[in-house]
């Protein structure tokens, strides 16, 4: 096996060093790199996983991105909006959103199925008797998506036209392997996300897509970090095996990934927590993107530009080049 | 030794960061004070005078609404009041009814900062629909106006046809009751018909025909083609309006279709609807014409202010929709006009017709829908320019002569955003509370200041001394982008922007730890503590510049082709990364040269 090749490597130089770090960091740099291999492959199943789940259940899309149907109705006093939404609550079958006019007289439901009976308004008058409210009921008509197919269709242009963007200044900061591997790890993220929004049936609305931005945000973040580390590594040990250059890079910069993944996780989960039902969504969104973007940052952003034949040579001729470039 | 060396070197980067800090700090102080509602007293008839502060003071007294100022400016008095959207609109409907028809009270809301901050021009960020609430209107989108506009252009094409095939005695007739046409023929022309049919039917596709006798016939548009064109209205009316809201600066607007024909429209922020109505509301067209030749079927006669009557040729040269870009401004003497430029099709057309027209005039008209007294649409045309035409013109010009400075920026506006083919009216007009709830906020923002308290705690036990100022440099970037975000117009805080908020955080903690695992590294390999922090700085800020550049590329982009809440979540981010780079790069490594910690390293960490 190639590891076994490149321990006896890694060890020979080890040896010039202090005996101390070349036992220490014999074992433990193999180990790692196993490590990270599983993480590849189990960052692949859970991409093919959430692929599988977004083909076959589909995104439970929220109101925002379907419309449905809304129903508007006033009622003669005050009522607090908590109360009314708990009690509307009871009455009606799946999820809805309720908003109210400034005085809480004016409400308005929204919901995604248009049955029979929420067009006729009859459950309405049923709510009324049970609730006691006086209600008068107003309008209940077809809503159509807040969302503009123009929405979806830029939406989808302004991706493709990001990711172009990013390949094209990341191949000229860095390398174009190193770009792709940033790319995967990007789209491992999203894709892993949507896919247990999928699984879970968990509502797709705006909130979660606003999530799914920001770990865009996130991925890319990470990816760069450990992309300019791996070019860091690669200038300087020009002696050291690809994996093990792809090691040092992710182990060097763990620190620093659990430092920021943990932090930013300690605010989403206060948002998790305290934020209430409104921010649920995006919370689990956020929260699973920067767990997710935590592990595809060790394992997929730096294995990717290895397994496709980056080797630290690159670096040795760019520098050359540059060095002859230098000299006048 | 080196403090006396280093700190003259400093002193123009102190003098940055406390002058930025300084006026984004004053701009995002009135945030934290938030806003009071307020009511806006105006007179109708503006000879009139406002009722006196006492007066007001006291009816406010009789709804036990406390009054918190009482602001007279030059046309209308503003009462600002303590008190939710539930106080105020009790007030507002109190107001109303003791000073009468003669004032008009409006809603509002001013600021509750002090006074020296607003005098200064300093205003709270605005909040999206999802956290403050705003507006909502409804509009009907008039269909049968526009199936009645599209039979007559139908009439008007089959007119042309038959006065060009020369076919006398052949008249054509918008019957009074249905939106179709009667066409009469004389019994030879039976033949002829079908050709004009055909020809009708090339030029407007969706056309039938029916004989109903040897001399008459009618001609109608398929249900499909109805049907697809009442689609195709609804939708250009979605887009011209999102268009218009867009161009008004409110960025996170809802828009959607409600029903068969109508529209959905919640405004965030806005309590004084009066400006959005104007615009939202106007189904303004602009059509270019030129005086009709002699012998020409089909002639639109209108009059001018003067009284001139203007026969003009049935068909546009071009219209609204070819103009690409409009703007409003004065020419030599003053005068309001507006500078149109035209897109390929419309420059060709323009400079085609200038071209053989030097000498001749050129009519502007102005469309607009309004309703009458017996509320019914009334499609009004004006002239608002007769003018002659000096030399051939290209896809740039203007519209001279508009009435006043507001006309001419109202009129670039909507012909800018794309005009309205059907008319559109307001059927209902309310304020909203925010779809989030109060509650909801204020644990959102709760949880963000726990996450935030975690952030802080977590770095200064982790870094000491450090820690200290990364907390630092944080705290300022956060004042910071709220300044920047209170500061500049178009920019909403909305929930998606949130998350921005959160990534933003997030990306400045980072990039501290980026630069203080550097320092650390540095002093492993044995560097002193000055040339650590020194290499440590300057080394990580590569890494942290390429993370926000490529990170700032996406949300450019998303910023440019993004709707609504996309934008909202990439303006927070844009703006985040500028203030985190200033504070997390700039500021903090001035403090770190200034405070000059001590970075400890155990001796078996060094490497060789």
């Amino acid at each position: 096996m190639s590891t076994s090749t490149l321990k006896t490597k890694n060890g020979l130089q080890d040896t010039g060093k202090t005996v101390k770090q070349s036992k220490g960091a014999h074992s433990p740099m193999a180990m790692f790199s196993k490590v990270r291999l599983a993480g590849f492959y189990l960052a692949i199943s859970l991409m093919l996983l959430s692929a599988i789940g977004l083909g076959f259940k589909g995104l439970n899309l929220g109101l925002d991105f379907t419309g449905g149907y809304m129903t508007e109705f006033t009622t003669s006093q005050s009522i607090d909006k908590g109360q009314m939404q708990n009690q509307l609550g009871a009455n009606l079958s799946g999820d809805f959103e309720l908003s109210s006019s400034a005085a809480n007289t004016h409400w308005t439901i929204r919901q995604a199925d248009g049955a029979a009976h929420v067009i006729d308004k009859d459950w309405l008058y049923t709510f009324a008797t049970q609730s006691g409210y006086d209600i008068a009921p107003q309008d209940s008509v077809y809503i159509g998506s807040q969302v503009g197919s123009e929405l979806i269709d830029n939406g989808g242009l302004a991706l493709i036209v990001a990711a172009v963007a990013m390949m094209i200044y990341l191949t000229w900061r860095f390398e174009w392997r190193l770009a792709c591997g940033s790319l995967m790890a990007l789209v491992h993220d999203v894709l892993v996300v949507l896919g247990l929004f999928a699984w879970l049936g968990l509502p797709f609305d705006l909130t979660v897509l606003a999530a799914v931005l920001a770990i865009i945000g996130y991925s890319l973040n990470d990816s760069i970090v450990i992309g300019d580390k791996l070019r860091e590594v690669m200038r300087a040990k020009t002696n050291m095996s690809m994996s093990d250059i792809v090691d040092t890079a992710v182990k060097s910069t763990l620190t620093r990934s659990l430092i920021t993944s943990g932090t930013t996780l300690a605010t989403i989960g206060a948002i998790w927590i305290f934020g209430g039902q409104p921010l649920q969504g995006f919370a689990i969104g956020l929260f699973a993107g920067v767990v997710f973007g935590t592990l595809s940052s060790i394992a997929v952003s730096a294995t990717i530009p290895q397994l496709i034949g980056l080797n630290p040579e690159f670096y040795q001729l760019r520098a050359q080049e540059l060095l002859l470039n230098d000299e006048p | 030794m080196r403090k006396s060396t280093s700190k003259p070197k400093y002193t123009w980067q102190i003098l940055v960061i406390i002058v930025t800090v300084i006026i984004l700090g004053l701009n995002a102080i009135p945030t934290f004070y938030g806003s009071n509602n307020a009511l806006l007293v105006s007179a109708i008839n503006p000879t009139q005078t406002l009722p006196n502060t006492q007066k007001l003071r006291e009816l406010m007294q009789q709804q036990q609404v406390d009054v918190e100022q009482i602001i007279n400016g030059e046309s209308d008095s503003k009462i600002v009041i303590e008190g939710d959207d539930e106080t105020l609109i009790q007030a507002q409907a109190h107001l109303k009814n003791t000073l009468g028809d003669d004032y008009q009270v409006r809603l509002g809301s001013q600021s509750a900062a002090p006074t020296w901050l607003q005098g200064m021009g300093m205003s709270p960020i605005k909040l999206g629909l999802d956290l403050s609430g705003g507006v909502l209107f409804v509009l009907e989108v008039d269909t049968n106006k526009a199936d009645q506009e599209r039979i007559g252009n139908a009439k008007d094409e089959a007119l042309q046809i038959i006065h060009d095939q020369g076919l006398r005695g052949m008249s054509v007739k918008i019957a009074d009751t249905e939106n179709k046409i009667n066409l009469h023929f004389l019994s030879h022309q039976a033949a002829s018909v079908k050709s004009v049919v055909n020809e009708l039917q090339q030029r407007l596709p969706g056309v039938t025909y029916s004989s109903s006798g040897d001399r008459d016939g009618t001609l109608v548009f398929s249900e499909q083609s109805i049907t697809t064109f009442h689609h195709e209205i609804m939708a250009q009316a979605l887009t011209t309006l999102r268009g218009r809201i867009e161009e008004l600066g409110i960025t996170e607007a809802v828009t959607q279709r409600q029903g068969q024909n109508r529209i959905r429209i919640e405004l965030p922020g806005v309590k004084d609807p009066e400006q959005a109505k104007r615009i939202i509301g106007a189904t303004a067209s602009l059509d270019f014409y030129e005086m009709a030749q002699s012998g020409t079927v089909g002639i639109k006669t209108f009059t001018d202010e003067n009284g001139r009557r203007l026969r003009l040729a049935p068909k546009p040269i071009f219209t609204g929709s070819n103009i690409e870009n409009a703007t409003s401004g004065r020419d030599e003497m003053g005068v309001a006009l507006v500078n149109l430029a035209l897109d390929g099709i419309g420059g060709k057309k323009m400079s085609e017709f200038s071209k053989d027209n030097i000498g001749n005039p050129m009519v502007t008209i102005f469309s607009e829908y309004h309703k009458n007294s017996s509320d019914e649409m009334v499609k009004s045309s004006k002239v608002i320019s007769v003018a002659t035409i000096q030399s051939q013109l290209g896809n740039r010009f203007s519209i001279t002569n508009l009435d006043s400075p507001q006309a001419a920026s109202d009129l670039a506006l909507l012909l800018r955003a794309g005009s309205l083919d059907a008319p559109i009216t307001i059927v209902q007009q309310r304020t909203i509370q925010a779809s989030l709830g109060q509650e909801n906020v204020s644990n959102g923002i709760m949880a963000l200041a726990i996450g935030l308290g975690i952030t802080l705690l977590f770095m200064g036990l982790w870094y000491r001394k450090l820690g200290l100022i990364a907390n630092t440099s944080l705290v300022l970037n956060l004042i910071c982008l709220l300044g920047l975000m209170a500061l500049l117009p178009n920019v909403v805080l909305t929930l998606p922007g949130i998350a921005g908020l959160v990534l933003t955080v997030g990306m400045a903690v980072d990039t501290n730890v980026l630069i203080f695992e550097r320092i650390k590294e540095e002093r492993k390999r044995g560097r002193s503590n000055f040339l650590a922090i020194e290499t440590g700085y300057k080394e990580a800020f590569a890494t942290i510049l390429d993370a926000n550049v490529t990170t700032m590329i996406t949300a450019l982009i998303l910023l440019s082709i993004g709707y609504g809440p996309v934008k909202g979540f990439a303006m927070t981010l844009s703006l985040g990364i500028l203030t985190s780079m200033f504070t997390g790069v700039f500021v903090a490594h001035v403090l770190t040269a200034l405070v000059k910690p001590q970075i400890p390293v155990k001796q078996q960490e060094l490497k060789s």
